[in-house]
């Protein structure tokens, strides 16, 4: 599938972003904020902080963003996330877990504490208003305030990348692809 | 102490104080060295005349001492000579033009200007008919050499800018100039710069390369956002190029121009003139 905008590359990445590309490609989200430098600029670096190491657990983190990423159906993030939630040590079974199971329904093999994450995060990412208290008040005996807050920046940062990525049709890279279908992850 | 603002930086000259705006990418010509592979037909990526006045006002503030404005062909615009009266009132402007539609209608809508300093600086790239032409297109030179003087009559400052591919020929140059003289343009107002190899001068292969390093930082702005240089919104292959793009944001103002400035002050001092191109 071809991204419906012409990403930027090395040789066309402009100026405040040109350090972005230095190290070499930097994957197709920065390829795509590029496109308008003053916002990449700041948004990388964001990125960077909303979904990389904070308070809360690396592995519980990245369950919400593969977590959000599914409810979302953003193919990319997903097959993204997969690789990063193997790397973290997530293990096969528990990720195709979350692959798997349908929005607002529990995950099989997974214990009650990431139950109540999923069931936070699914309902975060589809809420049309606030999510019940009900929801909230289980995250709220697992997490302190400032993690949730943390959680709530993860959900949102993952949507936000959800919904440009599914806009744009941005594609998986072949090492991706090739990681998923050497896990099992395969189309 | 140095102040933080484009204004302080312009003021201490650690910033150009020369703001460019791309007019138009549209021209009735389709020279062979053309950064932006302008012709008639191309698409237009214009900026209308009033967000060109509100930029300038916008410029004026932050402390830009003068204006470009450039193409394409700024003259292919019937609105021009009233956008011009309101821009050269703020600042001191110069319109970059190939010179070949001055005819009695547009230099009569000049006249006005004569007493704003305004100048246009017209293309000549030789002092023989042929050698010019090639590049610029049939009866360019007849054109030019017939306009310069007629912009003269009208009170309105004209320089002449050659453009070269490969080292300038001693005699032809002293030819060309005796011919600008011949025709009113004093030898300051006269300005030889190499083709640059980007847009359609990349795509045959002439000209110089250049970086950031080699172009003064001129805020350039175009309907496609602020770039780094004139040198900067080119097109290659009927695709604008990015890579001195500075920011989408052009209005307002201060947004591409603070973000360069960020960008001048983070590279090594005294590399913005290498190869001299103005």
């Amino acid at each position: 599938m071809a991204p419906r905008i012409t990403l930027v590359d090395a040789d066309q990445a402009p100026l405040l972003v040109r350090h972005l590309f230095a190290a070499g490609d930097p994957g197709v989200i920065v390829g795509a904020l590029a496109t308008v430098p003053e916002l990449a600029e700041v948004a990388v670096p964001f990125l960077g902080a909303a979904l990389g190491p904070g308070s809360v657990e690396p592995k519980a983190k990245e369950t919400v963003v593969l977590r959000t990423s599914v409810v979302l159906g953003c193919r990319y993030c997903v097959d993204a996330r997969t690789v990063v939630a193997l790397d973290l040590g997530l293990g096969a079974g528990h990720v195709a877990a979350l692959r798997e199971a349908g929005a607002g329904e529990r995950p099989v093999t997974v214990d009650d504490d990431t139950a109540a994450l999923v069931a936070w995060t699914d309902a975060v990412a589809l809420a049309k208003g606030s999510i019940p208290d009900e929801v909230h008040a289980v995250l709220a005996e697992r997490y302190a305030e400032h993690q949730i807050v943390e959680l709530l920046v993860t959900v949102g940062t993952t949507m936000l990348l959800n919904r440009l990525c599914t806009a744009l049709s941005l594609p998986s890279s072949p090492e991706t692809l090739a990681r998923l279908a050497a896990e099992g992850f395969g189309p | 102490m140095s102040g933080s603002g484009p204004a302080a930086a312009i003021e201490e000259g650690r910033l150009p104080g020369r703001i460019w705006f791309y007019s138009t990418y549209a021209c009735n010509l389709a020279c062979t060295y053309c950064l932006t592979e302008s012709a008639p037909g191309v698409p237009r990526r214009a900026l209308d005349g009033a967000t060109i006045v509100e930029l300038t006002q916008q410029a004026a503030a932050l402390g830009f001492t003068d204006v470009g404005i450039t193409g394409g062909e700024p003259f292919l615009s019937p609105d021009l000579p009233a956008v011009l009266t309101q821009v050269a009132s703020m600042l001191p402007t110069v319109v970059l033009s190939n010179g070949t539609l001055f005819n009695d209608r547009r230099l009569a809508a000049l006249k006005p200007l004569a007493r704003f300093p305004l100048r246009i600086q017209v293309s000549l790239d030789a002092d023989q008919p042929d050698v010019n032409d090639a590049a610029r297109g049939p009866e360019n030179f007849a054109k030019v050499v017939d306009a310069i003087p007629r912009l003269l009559d009208v009170g309105v400052g004209v320089r002449v800018a050659t453009t070269l591919n490969g080292t300038p020929d001693p005699e032809a140059m002293a030819r060309l100039c005796e011919l600008h003289r011949s025709l009113g343009v004093a030898d300051e107002d006269h300005v030889v710069r190499p083709i640059v190899r980007r847009g359609r001068a990349q795509v045959r292969g002439e000209g110089v390369d250049v970086t950031p390093a080699d172009l003064p930082a001129e805020l350039t702005i175009t309907a496609d956002g602020a770039f780094w240089s004139p040198f900067g919104p080119t097109v290659a292959a009927g695709v604008l190029d990015t890579d001195l793009l500075i920011t989408r944001t052009t209005n307002p103002l201060r947004i591409p121009a603070e973000a360069l400035l960020r960008l001048v002050e983070g590279r090594p001092p005294g590399e913005d003139a290498r190869t001299g191109i103005r």
